[in-house]
């Protein structure tokens, strides 16, 4: 199972010593759809990079079964330049499987993220958002155990950020992989988790169990009372609803 | 576009060549020392009727094609084992920073005592001149790799050796083409230099013999020469680049010898 055992990252910065993330104990069980929701600067980054084992923790373990795979979806869309779209999709599947395989799997997530027209075009020739479709569909294609999201959907529009997430939850339905996205929209945090992650100044603050069933509607008043507690909490204690 | 891209640039020789005979027809200048271009023309024509224009091309283009590919056999390797290992680079960095200091055309008279007025010596300039654009280029280039696009290759479980020629090599391409263009520029010009000191053949020495007759159409035809090949070549590697590496094409307009 992937989990954070009193991880703790620090950085020194300008010889004072910034505490990226500090003690957190988190269990994120196979099969579960984690949002992690906080501000800038919380450490929700480097909670993901520790998870991706990008980042080693500066005490405490991330523990991660090495024989599953992992996908990440960076929040820059960090495609190769020289490679057209198709082969960006392809890149991490390269040399593993056969041709076939990584072409249906290539043209799968292409669709399903809606650039199977854009195949043969390159980077440089692609919107920021379509870039980022990109990146998802990278990620979706290696068809991972593990697939952590930083921000994933926050450079698109509305209408894709919402088709996107949908196709999100129809892969995490299908598949199950275990899920982990970091965003800064508590909306979106609690339209997507089955378990959200309150984080504050590199602390985890609280984990909210959200009980409902996909597909998930911003209107739902269920959603509405928990995004309105969480922000609420995250803000500091008072409803930002109130007058 | 294409056909304005040839235009503009022929309009602006056929202007110089213009003021050239404008000027030689006004009395301007001297016939001696700028000779009208009908005269070089003709000059030409019978350096090319005598076939003693191919050889001497021939001759230089092999020295530089050679000395330009041994640049880039020994630049690509050294700026891989440079940027990967820091002894190397402890050892070798200052030892290469002096040797860059040094203008190629400089260490003629040593070359000539070591390696002879033969083509070694040729080459041995060729090399010196050419060697550290694709050099420091590539170096460059892989220094200048984005880290977050490694860290992509990281996530895919790619090895160092495929994270090296998956991510990093392209990645400095368009750099190491830069270097390459311009260490072709230097080569031609470092040839043509050694061929003035030391030489029996090739385009330098064609135009130190026409001037040791006094023949300044025979001089400026040779120069005329040495500029077109020059601009040929490099047009030639654009090509050739452009077609490999199709991405590169707004990178292949930056860099001009």
């Amino acid at each position: 199972m992937l989990e954070l055992i009193d991880a703790s990252r620090h950085y020194d910065v300008a010889g004072r010593t910034v505490r990226a993330l500090d003690g957190v104990n988190e269990p994120f069980p196979a099969g579960s759809i984690t949002t992690v929701v906080g501000r800038s600067g919380c450490g929700k980054t480097t909670l993901l990079r520790l998870l991706a084992g990008l980042t080693e923790p500066s005490s405490g373990k991330a523990h991660h079964d090495p024989a599953r795979s992992i996908g990440v979806v960076f929040q820059e869309a960090r495609l190769m330049p020289w490679l057209d779209v198709a082969a960006n999709a392809a890149f991490p599947l390269k040399g593993r499987l056969d041709r076939a395989e990584i072409a249906a799997r290539v043209d799968e997530a292409l669709t399903l993220v809606g650039l199977a027209d854009a195949r043969r075009a390159l980077p440089r020739q692609l919107s920021g958002g379509m870039a980022q479709r990109v990146a998802i569909a990278r990620a979706l294609a290696q068809q991972p155990d593990v697939l952590l999201l930083d921000e994933p959907f926050s450079a698109l529009d509305a209408f894709t950020r919402r088709s996107l997430q949908r196709v999100l939850i129809d892969v995490w339905r299908q598949r199950s992989p275990t899920v982990v996205l970091v965003t800064h929209d508590v909306e979106e945090a609690v339209l997507l988790g089955d378990s959200v992650i309150e984080m504050e100044a590199g602390r985890v603050v609280g984990r909210v169990p959200v009980d409902l069933p996909f597909p998930r509607e911003a209107t739902d008043p269920a959603v509405v009372d928990l995004r309105r507690r969480i922000l609420g909490r995250l803000v500091g204690g008072a409803d930002p609803f109130a007058l | 576009m294409p056909a304005r891209r040839i235009l503009t640039p022929a309009t602006v020789f056929a202007c110089v060549a213009l003021i050239w005979w404008l000027a030689g027809r006004a009395g301007w200048t001297n016939a001696y020392l700028l000779p009208a271009p009908s005269t070089v023309i003709a000059a030409l024509s019978d350096l090319v009727a005598s076939g003693a224009l191919l050889k001497h091309t021939l001759v230089s283009l092999q020295r530089v094609l050679l000395g330009f590919a041994l640049s880039v056999a020994l630049a690509l390797p050294l700026a891989v084992l440079m940027s990967a290992s820091r002894p190397a680079r402890a050892v070798l960095d200052p030892l290469l920073e002096f040797i860059r200091q040094v203008p190629p055309l400089a260490l003629i008279p040593l070359l000539i005592l070591w390696l002879g007025i033969g083509e070694t010596q040729k080459l041995g300039i060729i090399v010196l001149a050419s060697f550290f654009p694709v050099f420091l280029g590539f170096r460059g280039g892989i220094a200048g790799v984005d880290p977050k696009l490694i860290e992509v290759g990281r996530i895919a479980g790619l090895t160092g050796r495929d994270i090296l020629t998956r991510i990093v090599l392209p990645s400095a391409l368009p750099e190491l083409v830069v270097g390459l263009r311009i260490s072709l520029g230097y080569s031609w010009r470092a040839l043509v230099g050694a061929e003035l000191i030391a030489s029996s053949a090739g385009l330098g020495y064609m135009i130190i013999d026409a001037e040791n007759l006094a023949r300044t159409d025979i001089v400026l035809a040779g120069i005329l020469v040495i500029g077109a090949i020059g601009l040929l070549s490099d047009l030639a590697l654009r090509f050739a680049l452009g077609r490999a590496f199709p991405w590169l094409s707004t990178d292949l307009e930056a860099a001009r010898a």
